[in-house]
């Protein structure tokens, strides 16, 4: 793994600071001493300790065009003919040109060894690397691969045209790896690398059994795939049985639909809609919870899932992406089917019922699974083995 | 009072309303037939002025090049109608409003003032926020209609956005007695409550072909693609209706928002076969898929009335509903058509599949009792009586 070093890995998602999974990756990655390229839409000053990040970010116009006229000069001195190539590729390809050269420029100045994109949506633009011997790996991550190209079919056609090209996929669960092979993915070119936690800052506690009405709780952004509709309807069905709860969903405060429908089912002393909080402070609401529901229709691995096997509180989640494969039913959670709120309900009051005892050792069985398998120095590691393959092939 | 002999009503609406919206366009039609003066109010962005009566435009602070002419003519308008603008912002500054939003009113609120209206009517609740005071500063008299979004869906964002509205002297116009009972619950006064359903085209809407028999049953909605319609309900009923082997296919006629969230609920749900979405099309072709189709599904969580159930009972169609609000009103269980409690996609299943199995004399006697009952009770000229009245009575 410490040949790692020498090679330079340059990782796009957009935007820096990027989502908080990439970033426990890029820190992972940094402290192995990999040396990293970070390209993206800067939304806000960021910093890393390491001296082995270089970041080029872009803002307003004068940003971008101080890094245009930069790298612009810096390719005509020592990379001419490179960047005449590339002109040429943007020009035949791109659609917004001088926006296609803002990106890339940097990335053919430092040429890394491997490019890392994040979001595999916008994989036509980034083919280009391949004809600079650099490497192209992708990460197959939830709604990029699980329905835009059946909600949005050019990029089924999309994916199958480009995929072919890829030198590694990586994939957040081996539920998504099989999915992708449907768009010429290939199985020998693909890793699974689980998300990883950080478990000195995840204390596991299971103390909260007692606490009565039942505390419910979900994390998400609003969005139609995190599925709360069901997860209301099922709280209508708690409160029909005369199950005594609080459900409180973190990300969704606005929703219309989801603000009807509480007041349509007469829910609004039980629910309440949060917004978005601070990751440490959702940390804190999870920890203090009976059960995290994951209403979700699709899902690679949901991270808040793994985050509360391993805080401790007991999970309750549809059966679909990966979940799967975190999740053991009865075992260390609960896992019923997507759109089925009375299954959703029953797994609830399954978990309502249990004996302290047995709500500790299910929690323990999670926490355990998250200690073999969601750890970050487990991901660093499969990431880096997924790199030094993908370096190593042909 | 307006100096004329014809009664001037003031409609406010967000928009013109395009061809297809047969509600409003049947509403001014019917009330200029009836001797009404009809000055349509409008907050739309685009000028496009309504083919048959007065538009007037809300000031559009949108286009920064006319801000400047926007502003000047507010200013124009406030100084003309002096009497008006005061007014309206005593009103507002009783109500508790600072003199800075008291302003603000008055200025938004000043394309109003040139108008001698004997009604200020607005076409929907929500359009009257903001507005509350105008009709007492212009001296007319106030009406407001709701049409289901307005009176269940936006108060569970605003809460007590109406309060101020309903404190006031209005008539209200609502499309069901479940409306009605609502705003009864708002403490509003019955006799200020005026329901006037809505009411469809029988020429245009009546089948001249025979029903068809169909080897694959064809199950039709037409809607919008937005959430208060229920359509993820309905694909789930679908799913379970597809165990049973029976062959079927469900046309969605419209598109929407939801399209995304729609399509990827029929592929999960394995229903890529059985379904598919025509997108928006043009109103002489919806009737052509309803004449092809031999059930009309509606089963919206939130419903104001919907035109649609009517067109389909008038084509002949067997229709299964939701109990959504005026759902209940529009089709009536087992004589019309069959009404199902909303958001149970186990039982709207359970349903479909009774009334497939019926015998063909049962469903021929629900289909007569739709269409007869529409022709009776939703045909135009009831709705222009109905209007007519409302403005008069």
């Amino acid at each position: 793994m410490e040949k790692m070093e020498k090679y330079k890995i340059a990782i796009f998602s957009g935007e820096i600071p990027p989502a908080t999974f990439v970033n426990r990756l890029i820190i992972g990655l940094a402290e192995r001493k990999v040396q990293l390229l970070l390209v993206g839409h800067l939304k806000k000053k960021v910093s890393y300790p390491f001296d082995n990040i270089k970041m080029v970010g872009y803002s307003g116009r004068i940003s971008k065009l101080w890094l245009f006229l930069k790298y612009s000069f810096l390719l005509l001195l020592y990379k001419s003919k490179d960047k005449r190539k590339l002109d040429f590729w943007i020009d035949k390809n791109a659609k917004n040109k001088t926006l296609a050269k803002i990106r890339f420029y940097p990335i053919l100045y430092f040429q890394p060894d491997i490019f890392h994109l994040q979001w595999v949506k916008s994989i036509a633009d980034w083919v280009w690397v391949k004809e600079f011997n650099i490497k192209l790996v992708v990460s197959l991550r939830g709604s990029h691969i699980n329905y835009t190209p059946i909600c949005q079919p050019e990029f089924a056609t999309i994916y199958k045209q480009y995929f072919p090209f890829v030198d590694g996929f990586h994939g957040v669960s081996a539920n998504i790896i099989k999915e992708a092979l449907k768009y010429n993915a290939n199985s020998e070119k693909s890793k699974v690398v689980y998300s990883g936690l950080n478990l000195e800052k995840f204390t596991f506690t299971t103390n909260k059994i007692d606490s009565k009405p039942l505390q419910i709780i979900s994390v998400g952004r609003s969005h139609w795939v995190k599925g709360y509709r069901y997860a209301l309807d099922a709280m209508r069905i708690l409160k029909e049985n005369n199950i005594k709860f609080s459900y409180t969903i973190v990300g969704v405060e606005e929703e219309e639909e989801l603000l009807f429908q509480r007041a349509q089912l007469d829910l609004q002393e039980e629910v309440v809609f949060e917004k978005t909080l601070p990751f440490q402070e959702v940390l804190e609401r999870i920890k203090v919870a009976n059960v995290l529901v994951l209403p979700s229709l699709e899902e690679g691995i949901a991270n808040v899932v793994l985050e509360a096997m391993a805080l401790g509180t007991l999970v309750v989640s549809t059966n679909c992406g990966g979940m799967s494969e975190v999740i053991q039913h009865q075992e260390n959670g609960f896992l019923v089917p997507t759109r089925n709120p009375q299954e959703m309900a029953e797994a609830i009051v399954a978990i309502d019922k249990m004996i302290p005892e047995h709500y500790q050792n299910s929690a323990r069985n999670a926490r355990k699974k998250i200690e073999e398998n969601h750890t970050e120095i487990k991901m660093i590691d499969d990431m880096l083995t997924l790199y030094t393959n993908v370096c190593e092939s042909k | 009072m307006n100096q004329n002999s014809k009664q001037r009503i003031g409609l406010v609406l967000p928009n013109i309303p395009a061809y297809s919206e047969t509600f409003f366009n049947s509403k001014i039609k019917g009330l200029q037939e009836s001797g009404f003066e009809v000055v349509l109010f409008s907050k739309s962005k685009s000028n496009t002025k309504h083919p048959n009566c007065k538009t007037v435009f809300a000031p559009n602070f949108t286009v920064r090049p006319k801000l400047v002419i926007e502003v000047a003519l507010i200013f124009w308008q406030c100084l003309i109608h002096f009497n008006k603008a005061f007014k309206l912002f005593q009103l507002n500054r009783k109500e508790g409003l600072s003199i800075k939003n008291a302003v603000k009113n008055s200025c938004i609120n000043s394309y109003f003032f040139s108008y001698q209206l004997d009604w200020l009517h607005f076409g929907f609740g929500t359009m009257a926020l903001k507005s509350e005071h105008v009709a007492d500063a212009i001296h007319a008299k106030m009406a407001v209609s709701f049409r289901g979004f307005d009176m269940y869906i936006y108060p569970a964002k605003h809460p007590k956005c109406y309060d101020l509205l309903f404190s006031k002297k209005v008539k209200y116009h609502v499309l069901s007695n479940e409306m009605k009972l609502t705003l009864i619950n708002y403490d509003i006064l019955p006799e200020m409550i005026c329901k006037i359903t809505p009411a469809i085209d029988i020429n245009l809407f009546k089948r001249v072909t025979n029903f068809p028999n169909n080897s694959v049953i064809q199950f039709i909605t037409v809607s919008r693609l937005h959430w208060i319609k229920g359509l993820e309900y309905s694909l789930e009923a679908f799913s379970l209706f597809k165990n049973q082997n029976i062959p079927f296919h469900y046309t969605i006629v419209g598109d929407g928002v939801e399209k995304e969230k729609l399509m990827f609920a029929v592929h999960q749900l394995g229903l890529s076969e059985n379904v598919t979405f025509t997108g928006k099309i043009a109103h002489d072709q919806v009737k052509s898929y309803m004449e092809k189709s031999n059930y009309y599904i509606q089963y919206s969580i939130q419903e104001g009335f919907c035109n649609a159930v009517l067109e389909a009972q008038a084509m002949g169609l067997l229709c299964i509903v939701s109990d959504a609000d005026g759902l209940r009103e529009n089709v009536l269980n087992e004589k019309t058509g069959w009404v199902v409690s909303k958001r149970d996609p186990i039982r709207l299943n359970e349903k479909i599949t009774e009334v497939v199995n019926l015998t063909e004399k049962s469903k021929q006697e629900i289909r007569k009792n739709g269409q007869e009952r529409v022709q009776k009770e939703f045909n135009l000229d009831k709705q222009k009586q109905g209007f007519k009245t409302f403005y008069t009575d």
